[in-house]
């Protein structure tokens, strides 16, 4: 139907693949002339919404990707860059990606870091690890962040930590911690059993509470496995904007099957996008037309929806948006959107990765909007009537609520137009590359 | 404020609520309208401030 290049999930060499359509799902189809033949199922139950997906492109026929450090191939700008903090965790969770590849990094070698990063426009920080508050210098890492002029600092953790140390979250957000995004698997402990391997729901709401009182904004991570958590959607969804306004979202990753996880995948423990869309739709009564998929990176890579929490529910603003024209994926040939309003609104990707100074107003539109949504104001002015004209405008400041989903890519479905597409970005080994591919290659 | 008149109907404009929609959504805003006829005046402070406000937040992505 489709083609493009893969990996072999065995040996790990490039070889060619196709999405095929079998009845009402799209699966990803590759042969590895040593180790056979591959199937994987990638679109569930909706084959011709997949069908209306536009701006594929065809292999460069380069080293992509085991040559990766982002090159002229690539496709996308960084929206977002991970850093690696340690390998290190409070947790032995039964599925994780990282799985003891990080390094650990000096606070001199990252204060460096930050500055580069900043001299190249890539602003927006993500700490991650392992467990990155298990560092006894991650005040001063944060601190160095900020000092170095990035512009959001976003905290990756399991929220153990901010569970049990009170003072942490104050002190984070005092050293220039901008929000987190905490692991979330669900609102009971059977699920965090399975998940991570002890019961941790308790902890999860002390860390929203420690993080509500330092007004720390904080979204909500779940890892979906089906018949682990899938059933449990729409009681994440009604926790979170019970939670609102310390909690400012919820974002969803379906389980992928890299670093360390129980077994190797079959089709029924693939948690497709299409799934999660339905899912959202019959649990919490949020309808499709509230979602989009991605424009920034590739629509098969994930989706945003975003909203208000008004007093009386949650109200779309996504749904009454013009529907994309063009995607993103289509305009980077001419040199990119340009962070047009050809797809509803803003957009961080501008030009390929070569150009990437010209495309700083895009960029800064795009941190606007996340803004916007997940840093928590300094104070929440009360609205008497939030349906009001100054009202309403308040009110997304301080209910702004977001459910975005991140479709990762593993050995078994990964696709390298995905790859070149891809605008959340990794740091490792002195190379920056799309997060997904990081895990893969290891 | 000073006297607004109705150039339709020639009576003074009186303090109301009036109600928007944008985009599928309904919010209200107290605004000069007339008791005649009902047509309303958006100043140009309304229009640069809290419906610019409300436009640019619905709107951006």
């Amino acid at each position: 139907m489709r083609s493009t290049h893969s990996i072999c999930p065995v040996c790990m060499r490039k070889i060619p693949a196709k999405y095929t359509l079998r009845g009402k799902n799209v699966y990803f189809d590759k042969t590895c002339p040593e180790h056979g033949d591959f199937s994987t199922i990638v679109w569930r139950n909706d084959t011709a919404g997949w069908l209306k997906f536009k701006g594929w492109h065809a292999d460069p026929d380069d080293e992509c990707p085991h040559q990766c450090g982002l090159c002229l191939s690539h496709r996308q700008n960084t929206c977002c860059i991970e850093v690696e903090l340690t390998k290190r965790c409070n947790l032995k969770c039964p599925y994780c990606l990282e799985n003891g590849i990080a390094g650990e990094p000096g606070l001199d070698e990252l204060r460096e870091l930050f500055k580069r990063f900043v001299a190249e426009k890539r602003t927006f920080i993500h700490l991650t690890g392992g467990e990155p508050t298990v560092r006894d210098d991650i005040v001063e890492i944060v601190k160095a962040a900020k000092d170095a002029g990035c512009e959001y600092i976003q905290l990756n953790s399991n929220g153990v930590r901010l569970a049990e140390d009170e003072t942490l979250a104050k002190v984070l957000a005092d050293a220039g911690l901008s929000f987190v995004f905490m692991q979330f698997d669900g609102t009971n402990d059977e699920i965090y059993l399975k998940t991570r391997g002890e019961r941790l729901l308790e902890k999860k709401k002390k860390a929203i509470e420690n993080c509500a009182k330092a007004r720390l904004g904080v979204s909500l991570v779940p890892t979906l496995v089906p018949g682990v958590n899938t059933d449990n959607i729409g009681e994440i969804i009604r926790f979170a904007i019970d939670a609102s306004p310390a909690v400012r979202g919820v974002h969803f990753q379906p389980v992928s099957y890299f670093g360390r996880y129980p077994k190797p995948p079959k089709d029924e423990m693939r948690f497709t996008l299409p799934e999660l869309v339905e899912a959202i739709r019959v649990q919490a009564g949020i309808e499709p037309d509230c979602l989009r998929y991605s424009t920034c990176d590739h629509p098969m890579c994930g989706f945003h929806g975003d909203f208000v929490v008004m007093p009386d529910g949650l109200i779309s603003l996504t749904r009454g948006q013009p529907e994309a024209v063009d995607t993103c994926l289509e305009k980077v040939d001419a040199g990119g959107c340009g962070g047009d309003d050809s797809h509803g609104g803003g957009c961080c990707c501008g030009a390929p990765v070569t150009s990437l100074p010209e495309t700083m107003e895009a960029v800064e539109k795009n941190r606007r909007f996340v803004g916007r949504r997940w840093l928590r104001p300094d104070e929440d002015k009360p609205t008497e009537d939030a349906y009001s004209l100054e009202g309403f405008a308040e009110r997304i400041k301080t209910h702004g609520f977001t459910i975005t989903s991140m479709a990762f890519q593993d050995a078994y479905n990964v696709d390298t137009d995905r790859l070149r597409h891809c605008s959340l970005h990794i740091y490792a080994n002195g190379r920056i590359m799309p997060f997904c591919l990081r895990y893969i290659l290891r | 404020m000073s006297e607004i008149v109705c150039t339709k109907c020639g009576v003074p404009l009186v303090m109301q609520n009036a109600r928007f929609g944008y985009l599928g959504h309904e919010l209200h805003a107290d605004v000069p309208r007339c008791p005649k006829c009902g047509q309303i005046y958006l100043s140009e402070e309304l229009v640069n401030t809290k419906v610019a406000s409300v436009e640019a937040s619905v709107e951006d992505k």
